[in-house]
């Protein structure tokens, strides 16, 4: 395998090997850029899946100490789990569900469509859906996403979502199928077809979602130009005496401290841990953090307005069966005032398996007792949904540093601090009963309300916008003040959209990847 | 604000069908978890609980998660054995064990004038027990009885999981598409036509 030198300046630093960092590594070696990847986490692979929620959740995720903080239930009831997230050879792609679905057009624009609202902090992206329609159709391509742009028709239905398409039916829905998803439903790309394993969010035991794991990492690694080193966790971005990015500090796991110098330097560990490395990088020279003239660094933090809704059925379902998000239903995505919140919302059919059920149907001190255990012993009679809409940036939404707790390398602490705003709760009502009466037209007998589960979506930190004094990042995620200092996962995002975000992650990091090598090119960079 | 819904106003056919609707979340206080894993021991005898505190310990691991048509004495009892297992390895948690279970009898005793395991009613014991959940000592039991019931895979069974399905090669020829009181899906005719028109 490749190795590049320590002193090696010539080549782009990537931090973090998932979505964001995995595809820009394979990217840029398909086009003979040299990178090496810095990933925090451990080397995966599939021998390493198991169809277990607990037993993934410890082997993968992100343990490091963590807050959450502000106004939602988890600040009390997942104190130190703001966010699941994995820490990882192929980051949190191995976990991930696979929906696909890109923004709307009116989401790009949201301070244009909402107009300004009390209280949040909502700004148009620097792009439009039409800029970005081939760099999503690379990114369909590119993971195998059901749809039109493979060609490739969306997944047999399981039981849990016939229950809900068929409740869509009844209550005039039309907007409702088993897809957009990155998972083969024939074979492609080397990998195979779905085989309704379900478990899709303790990672795909054969390979049928796409991850990066088992695509871009190694067939960068395959190029020759781009080595991934694991065990590697990044303390520090270090500029020279020009402002410039001129190299990063890592830990491997032993403790062991490395300067990796660098050309270039993409940041894709996430909404948390990216703002967290840019803060933690301040210098003489940028006291409030690297790219911070804004202080927008770790501010406008979202993560999706959601919750989740489980319906008994009077008869069996076995919703565990098969895909774990096997369909999603649109007719809820537009923007409508009279509707008392703006934005929209989707829902998409997800299974928990019995344990992950048990844990979050009533989280916190308080889930146990009659009501919980007459609930879980209609398990196997549940469908259900999780629901997620457009979260609005508000600046006290943020990743701060605590001011006097660090982490085992000695860094302090992330706190994530997030309160609903009012849009939140009018929607969140509003995505209940919807719900309830899709489930009720089939006959549900109880609807259960699930608060939100510990974030998976997170976005908005390093946020994109055309002027410097509002955003991070200009529209290729390039930082305003350093330019060669990207930021290539989901904190670029200007706004949450209703819709899972990796397919735009992945489509601005194609996207971005074109950008850096036409600026090396041209040695601007 | 109000909330408008693009669903016909409810005729009284539809009101009689509505669902009960819960959100079970009810109180937030700052918590206490333990990941406590089971080892499958017996319920045996303990060292550091009298042999009223086992009782009160089995009778409260029953209270927490009740499923009497379902659950087997023994599963309770595997779990009560396992928080004695964990009191003795550790006396700050034996203490706070033995002195939480006295806590508890002491309100019993305050409240309906008999100890714990005496009160009759189910609901009666739920609520005397709430009084002490936000306890890591509750918690501690709590947890360890979560993990022995629904993280336990002897257990599944029981409660209509099937768990681990990559080693039976998934689902796809076992059930994932076999309910009959709903339409089935697309056929792969339509659902191509579907993403190819
Ligand atoms: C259970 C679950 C289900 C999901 N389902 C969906 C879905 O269906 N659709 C969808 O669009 N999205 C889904 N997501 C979200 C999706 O996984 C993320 O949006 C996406 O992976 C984010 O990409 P990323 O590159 O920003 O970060 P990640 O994929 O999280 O990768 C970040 C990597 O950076 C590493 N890292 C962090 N800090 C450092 C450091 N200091 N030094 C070195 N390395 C570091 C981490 O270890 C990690 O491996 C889901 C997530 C989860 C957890
Ligand atoms: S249901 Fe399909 S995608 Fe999900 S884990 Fe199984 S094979 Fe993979």
């Amino acid at each position: 395998m490749t190795q590049f030198d320590l002193n090696d300046d010539s080549v782009v630093v990537i931090i973090g090997s998932g979505a964001g960092g995995g595809t820009l590594a394979n990217e840029l070696a398909q086009k003979g850029i040299k990178s090496v990847v810095l990933e925090a986490g451990k080397r995966f692979d599939l021998s390493d899946i198991e169809n277990d929620e607990w037993a993934m959740f410890q082997k993968i995720s992100w343990l490091d100490k963590r807050y959450s903080g502000g106004g939602w239930h988890g600040a009390v009831n997942h104190p130190t789990l703001p966010a699941w997230i994995v820490k990882g050879y192929g980051g949190s792609t191995i976990h991930w569900a696979g929906v696909a679905l890109l923004f709307k057009d009116f989401e790009f624009k949201t301070r244009t469509n909402y107009g300004a609202i009390e209280g949040a902090n909502v700004e148009d992206w620097p792009i439009d859906l039409e800029e970005m329609t081939p760099w999503y159709e690379k990114a369909e391509l590119k993971m195998g996403v059901t749809g039109k742009t493979t060609g490739m028709p969306h997944l047999p239905w399981n039981n849990g979502f016939r229950v809900l398409a068929e409740g869509c039916r009844r209550t005039g829905r039309s907007d409702y199928r088993s897809g957009p998803m990155a998972i083969n439903s024939v074979d492609r790309d080397d990998r195979p077809a779905c085989q309704q394993i379900g478990f899709c969010m303790q990672g795909c035991a054969i390979g049928a979602k796409w991850s990066t794991m088992y695509t871009e990492l190694p067939r960068a690694e395959d190029t020759g130009k781009c080595e991934i080193r694991t065990d590697a966790m990044v303390l520090k971005i270090e500029h020279d005496e020009t402002g410039k990015a001129s190299a990063v500090v890592y830990a491997d796991k032993d403790g062991n401290q490395f300067r990796q110098k660098a050309r270039v330097v993409c940041v894709a560990g996430n909404s948390i841990e990216s703002p967290r490395m840019l803060l933690n990088s301040a210098s003489s020279m940028f006291p409030d953090g690297l790219a911070n003239s804004s202080g927008q660094v770790g501010k406008n933090y979202m993560n999706h307005t959601t919750g989740g809704v489980y319906a008994v059925l009077p008869e069996k379902v076995h919703m565990y069966r098969g895909t774990s998000v096997a369909g999603v239903v649109g007719d809820e995505v537009y923007h409508d005032p009279a509707r008392g919140f703006s934005g929209g919302y989707y829902l998409e059919f997800l299974s928990l398996g019995l344990p992950f059920m048990a844990a979050f149907l009533e989280p916190g001190n308080t889930g146990w007792g009659r009501s919980v255990t007459r609930a879980l012993e209609g398990y196997d009679r549940m469908s259900g949904v999780w629901v997620l809409g457009e979260d609005l940036a508000q600046e006290r939404n943020a990743i701060t540093l605590h001011d006097s707790e660090v982490d085992q390398h000695g860094l302090p602490v992330p706190i994530i601090s997030k309160t609903p705003h009012n849009n939140d709760y009018e929607m969140t009502a509003h995505m209940y009963e919807t719900t309830a009466q899709i489930y009720e037209s089939v006959g549900a007998t109880d609807v259960y309300e699930l608060p939100a589960y510990p974030a998976t979506h997170n976005m908005g930190t390093n946020r994109m916008h055309a002027d410097p004094t509002k955003g991070v990042v200009n529209a290729y995620g390039q930082s305003h003040d350093i330019d060669n200092l990207f930021v290539s996962d989901g904190s670029q995002f200007t706004s949450s959209a209703a819709c899972n975000p990796t397919l735009t992650i992945v489509a601005l990091a194609i996207r971005q990847a074109e950008y850096i090598a036409q600026e090396m090119n041209a040695q601007n960079i | 604000m109000s909330i408008r819904f693009h669903r016909l106003g409810k005729s009284e056919e539809d009101k009689a069908a509505m669902s009960r609707r819960m959100f079970l979340m009810t109180t937030t206080m700052a918590g206490v978890t333990t990941n406590a894993m089971l080892g499958g021991t017996a319920f045996a005898a303990s060292d550091v609980l009298t042999q009223a505190q086992s009782t009160s310990l089995l009778r409260m691991v029953q209270d927490i998660y009740p499923h009497p048509d379902i659950l087997q004495l023994s599963h309770y009892q595997a779990i009560a054995t396992t928080v004695m297992n964990n009191a003795e390895a550790n006396e700050d948690m034996a203490k706070g064990l033995t002195d939480g279970l006295d806590q508890i009898d002491a309100k019993a005793q305050e409240l309906h004038g008999v100890p714990y395991v005496e009160i009759e009613d189910p609901d009666a014991r739920e609520g005397l027990l709430r009084h002490f959940q936000h306890e890591g000592f509750f918690q501690g039991v709590r947890w360890t009885a979560y993990f022995g019931i629904y993280d336990n895979k002897d257990v599944w069974p029981l409660l209509g999981y099937e768990g681990s399905s990559a080693e039976h090669g998934g689902y796809i020829d076992r059930g994932f598409s076999d309910i009959t009181f709903v339409p089935e899906g697309p056929t792969l005719e339509e659902r191509l036509a579907d993403v190819q028109s």
